[in-house]
């Protein structure tokens, strides 16, 4: 499955933003999510099958660091660098 | 904010033991005996460290006559924790009693149920010969990402296996596996009310705070009198009160999956005494910076950890709630 960079957006704002039960103006998509208190540790659980089940992307031990999920554009670079 | 005394690394340690237990042992026995108006206290004993010097304490407070000790094994307990109990309660003279939970915690289909989400991840899971835990990687207590937690399985031969645990599989395995603790707490008030006494929790400062209990498990009890006391404390008044140095030299465990493991490796991610004294540090104010210099970290891991302190005690908030009931 290879989606539009677009559409990957879409999917991870929409979840992002109805997980969290925020407005978008107050998660901006380089907010940070989990600093910012947004996300907690179950958030974080939540959104690693979220991304396994909607885009496939399985989530290795190295890769659970802050640079691929700290906000909705890491996490929306992540998934397209899995991808690829 | 200003502080009387600079931060230190015993700044945490009693400087007057014998004090701290009197009040203690004062507040004890007059919500015991003048508030609650019961006879005396039940106390569920693991052979750890919080539940001996909650009994220790019960015993100077009430005597020793008036106090029970409660072992609650389950097939997952180590057998240790029975040994332990009983010479904890020869040594303080108190009555102790056995009640196997395995029956009632099969009733509840605790262990089939935990046991179906361990195999969704590892299909040859067998607990007849294998043995299971849940716990935390290392590396992440400086970090802005929560935990994610991992299920470690070991064969009969030993050979060990991780996985990340998905969401579904880690609330299943937790929902189930929290029948242990609301099992004893039924237990333990069963031979609270038979006897008109209350019964003593033994949750310490880290384990309220940071919300390591299971709500209306071993959450669920009349008083908890080492509820404001560090674990570094809670040591200091059991060398006092002379609990056997057996139970003071054993390594804290969960003492809820089959395979052992510590409190640092399933929550705590660091020593208790270092956690002792950054937790200190952190809930009275103290700046990260002069924490880092004494503690020779460096500044920016102080403020993670700072942080991260925070969000645990903001996501555990739900544990420590009463039922909302302000309608």
């Amino acid at each position: 499955m290879h989606l539009e960079t677009d559409t990957i957006k879409e999917k991870v704002k929409s979840y992002i933003l109805q997980s969290a039960y925020a407005g978008e103006d107050l998660i901006l998509d380089d907010s940070l999510i989990f600093q910012e208190g947004y996300f907690d540790s179950m958030g974080f659980v939540m959104l690693i099958s979220f991304l396994d089940e909607e885009f496939g992307v399985q989530v290795l031990d190295d890769e659970l660091i802050e640079e691929n999920f700290e906000s909705i554009n890491a996490i929306i670079g992540f998934i397209i660098r899995k991808q690829n | 904010m200003t502080h009387d005394k600079p931060f230190s690394r015993d700044i945490i340690l009693l400087s007057d033991v014998e004090y701290v237990v009197n009040e203690i042992v004062l507040k004890l026995k007059q919500e015991v005996q003048f508030h609650l108006k019961r006879f005396g206290a039940v106390i569920g004993i693991s052979g750890g460290i919080d539940s001996s010097v909650c009994l220790a304490l019960a015993v100077k407070a009430l005597g020793p006559g008036n106090v029970l000790g409660i072992m609650l094994p389950e097939k997952d307990s180590s057998p240790d924790s029975e040994r332990l109990a009983l010479k904890l309660a020869a040594q303080y003279g108190v009555e102790v009693l056995k009640e196997d939970l395995t029956q009632i915690l099969s009733g509840f289909k605790c262990y089939k149920r935990r046991d179906e989400a361990v195999r969704r991840i590892f299909p040859g899971f067998d607990s007849s010969s294998c043995k299971m835990k849940i716990g935390i990687r290392q590396g992440s207590l400086y970090s802005n990402l929560p935990p994610v937690f991992y299920l470690t399985i070991f064969d009969k031969e030993g050979n060990q296996q991780d996985h990340i645990l998905p969401v579904k599989e880690y609330l299943q395995i937790v929902a189930a596996s929290n029948f242990k603790q609301r099992s004893r707490m039924s237990m333990l008030y069963y031979h609270a009310e038979l006897r008109h006494y209350v019964v003593i929790g033994t949750p310490n400062k880290h384990e309220y705070e940071q919300g390591f209990f299971v709500k209306f498990g071993d959450g669920g009890a009349d008083l908890m009198p080492i509820i404001n006391l560090y674990k570094s404390q809670v040591y200091q008044i059991a060398s006092y009160l002379g609990v056997p140095d057996e139970i003071i030299e054993r390594t804290p465990t969960t003492d809820t999956y089959s395979a052992e493991q510590t409190q640092e490796e399933f929550f705590y991610q660091m020593p208790f005494e270092l956690m002792d004294i950054y937790w200190y540090g952190f809930e009275n104010g103290y700046s990260p910076e002069e924490v880092a210099a004494v503690m020779g970290e460096d500044q920016e891991h102080i403020q993670a950890l700072f942080r991260n302190f925070e969000r645990k005690r903001k996501t555990t908030e739900y544990l420590r709630m009463t039922p909302i009931s302000d309608f």
